[in-house]
């Protein structure tokens, strides 16, 4: 193991970790938490999505939304695989942990209800992951997952085109189908924004930053996000609440709206004359949303049950 | 995808005439997830060209598109990309 010095110097050259043994006990735990929450959410997107893709309008966007939930169990593979060779036991993390201890952004915990809803998440919450992961892909120190987001990235595309392209058609089709698809930009565009954390003035210090697990601020992904969603969403002709200013001769993207909050999660209603504080907001994350439970029991269960009926048989 | 959709040998056909263009495509499986916004993509970016005014796409399955209609600038393309042809 390399002495705290040692391994400060690697990560300031620039090199790839590429094993255990190369690491500090405290980059270890820090990469373990990053990938877990990686693993978890995309783990839970599956059920978030699938109980939205059945839904569908038609068989061929349904094909669509079960490849994409494909897609997703196969990056949770691999960051919980990643995992397991550092040491952890990843029948444990997707089987045995209480629904509440799962890392993932409290978005997923909303219920998308529809077709519409889940279009929007492939828009404004696969570009989310698609910032976060495209960071990490470009910056992260440890060499194993960096190679496997590769695939990741390309994949995370192909959601992202489901979202951009159906949203602009139903946008397109006016009418009800419109005012649909604008409720939902109203309720979910907020809990994007929030999905990249603590404001940079509030965070004083990232352990992901200096191990170079990442190489962006939240408000520098936030930034990002914004400056793909909202020129997206305005070209379509769907309203958001926020706008491109000027600030020191530079393109910065403002929200029209105290951020945080209060967020209303069973009528998905935000309270823009409502600010709280960011204690407020992780609170609510702590205590995890409406659908937390119903979407960790949708694969907990039936691993449990086959456990069990496997176990009377032998 | 890494890779055209000429160069991975699903464009059967294209003709123009007064403004419209018929083209004749195919998918490299009957069950694309893709296939929806392959469709709009060739739409939308036909009508960019000058002087086309419509787009009818004609999806065929005959005859049934294989990895042998891949060109080799195609082959060349996914392969860099780490996916067996």
């Amino acid at each position: 193991m390399p002495s705290s010095a040692e391994f400060a110097e690697t990560i300031k050259s620039g090199e790839l970790i590429e094993s255990p043994r190369e690491m500090t006990p405290e980059y270890l735990k820090e990469l373990k938490h990053t990938l877990i929450v990686s693993g978890d959410t995309e783990l839970i997107s599956a059920p978030a999505y699938y109980l939205a893709a059945k839904r569908a309008p038609s068989i061929n966007a349904f094909m669509t939304g079960i490849a994409i939930i494909q897609d997703e169990l196969a990056h949770a593979h691999i960051a919980y695989h990643i995992l397991e060779e550092l040491g952890e036991e990843q029948e444990k993390l997707i089987f045995s942990r209480d629904p509440k201890s799962f890392r993932y952004p409290y978005a997923f915990d909303v219920p998308l209800d529809s077709w519409t809803e889940l279009v929007v998440a492939n828009g404004f919450y696969d570009q989310a992951g698609f910032c976060l992961l495209g960071d990490i892909h470009d910056k992260c120190s440890y060499g194993p997952w960096k190679r496997g987001l590769n695939k990741v990235m390309l994949e995370e595309n192909f959601h992202l085109r489901n979202g951009r392209t159906w949203m602009k058609r139903i946008s397109a089709a006016g009418g009800a189908a419109k005012d649909e698809l604008q409720r939902a930009v109203d309720w979910m565009f907020p809990l994007s924004v929030e999905w990249f954390g603590l404001p940079d003035d509030k965070k004083m210090h990232s352990t992901q930053l200096e191990y170079r697990l990442k190489g962006l601020t939240n408000d520098q992904l936030r930034q990002w996000w914004l400056s793909t969603v909202v020129p997206y969403c305005e070209q379509i002709g769907v309203a958001v609440p926020a706008h491109k200013a000027t600030r020191d001769g530079n393109d910065v993207w403002e929200l029209d709206y105290p951020f945080p909050c209060e967020f209303d999660a069973e009528a998905k209603r935000w309270d823009f004359k409502q600010p709280i504080t960011w204690d407020d907001v992780l609170a609510r994350w702590r205590a995890r949303g409406p659908r937390n439970a119903e979407m960790v029991a949708m694969f907990q269960e039936e691993f449990h049950n086959f456990r069990n009926t496997h176990r009377k048989e032998s | 995808m890494p890779v055209n959709l000429v160069d991975l040998g699903v464009i059967y056909g294209i003709t123009e005439r007064n403004g419209v263009v018929d083209v004749d495509l195919t998918f490299t499986a009957m069950g694309c997830p893709a296939s929806d916004f392959i469709l709009e993509d060739v739409r939308e970016r036909l009508l960019r060209e000058d002087g086309v005014n419509e787009v009818r796409i004609n999806v065929v399955w005959d005859p049934p598109w294989t990895a042998g209609r891949i060109t080799q600038a195609g082959r060349d393309a996914l392969e860099a990309w780490g996916l067996a042809v």
